[in-house]
């Protein structure tokens, strides 16, 4: 126990269960983009420590998301405008998840040409 | 005692629940010393399992942010609470594990056990990328007494001695000492193959 330093990594885990924050989401982001924290880090402009810090950050608000994004980013130290491109796809991705459970593989394949056109 | 203004601030802010950013500094605050605290209450001479620990603790902060109103800041410090209650869900997942240890370490000898860590030793044979192997067991085993038990397993060592030494068993017998590592293995070698199959084998 002397050496035993915990970290925010295994909470941060444990947090992907509870709906209220982040991490689940942003988990299932990193995952279907195959991105760990240090590239998603990369993506967000901050330190890759900062990584487990934001997936325990609440949801931003839909009423308030510019606001509660932009103190998510000032606590990470993370670029704004990135940040809230990554928590609206990561969000996206959550609810189309969910309602894809019950769906055809023709609605998920309609679903995911939809979702490329977009991009471009 | 009752909480500190700082602990009665961070209450606030949670039940309010119009902060993003509380909980996150209410964790980075009180993890640590949370997890030190139930290691102290659950007394070093044990064979604590950290995995276990950190569980603990995790879950009393994430049960704590769902549902704040259960804490009275009147009547006890926001640490104490959140310690009290890890500490409590620490001793039921220990003793749950101990009845299911029990139950099978008497069942597997030690021929089981390296069976069983055939899938992570494969790992390294079959040609995958060791860093990646490396990168992988980091991120399964965050916990730096796991992860050198698991490279002591990687690199084959079958003495009782060195795992001993790194789960602190010093005031054991033999017999306990040997019973203590294979659970501690046993479990290491469930995490291991269910990962190895979810990252490399699925």
């Amino acid at each position: 126990m002397s050496n035993y330093q915990p970290s925010l990594d295994r909470l941060a885990q444990l947090a992907r269960e509870r709906p209220g924050l982040l991490a689940g989401p942003l988990h299932l982001y990193q995952e279907q983009e195959g991105l760990d924290d240090e590239q998603l880090a990369a993506i967000l402009k901050c330190d890759v420590a900062a990584i487990p810090r934001l997936a325990l950050c609440g949801r931003p608000r839909t009423t308030h998301f510019r606001e509660d994004v932009e103190r998510i980013a000032r606590y990470i130290q993370a670029d704004m405008l990135q940040l809230a491109m990554v928590i609206r796809a990561a969000e996206s991705r959550e609810a189309l998840g969910q309602s894809a459970e019950g769906a055809s593989p023709t609605l998920l394949a309609a679903r995911d040409y939809d979702e490329d056109d977009e991009d471009e | 005692m009752k909480a500190t203004a700082e602990e009665y601030a961070f209450h606030q802010r949670i039940c309010a629940r119009d902060d993003p950013i509380a909980f996150a500094q209410l964790a980075e605050q009180l993890y640590s010393p949370l997890v030190q605290d139930v290691y102290k209450r659950a007394g070093y001479s044990h064979p604590l399992d950290p995995a276990l620990v950190e569980e603990a603790v995790g879950r009393a902060l994430l049960d704590y942010r769902d549902q704040p109103q259960r804490y009275d800041p009147q009547r006890m410090s926001l640490h104490g609470y959140l310690a009290m209650a890890a500490f409590r869900d620490y001793q039921n997942a220990q003793a749950r594990e101990s009845r299911i240890m029990n139950r099978q370490v008497s069942l597997f000898d030690l021929s089981v056990q390296e069976q069983d860590f055939a899938e992570v030793w494969n790992l390294f044979d079959e040609g995958f990328n060791v860093d990646d192997i490396w990168k992988f067991i980091d991120e399964t085993f965050p916990d730096s007494v796991e992860r050198q038990m698991v490279e002591l397993i990687i690199n084959r060592e079958r003495s009782i001695e060195p795992y001993a030494r790194l789960l602190r068993l010093d005031g054991l017998s033999d017999d306990e000492r040997q019973g203590q590592v294979q659970q501690v293995k046993y479990r290491i070698a469930k995490r291991l193959r269910r990962q190895i199959r979810r990252r490399f084998l699925s």
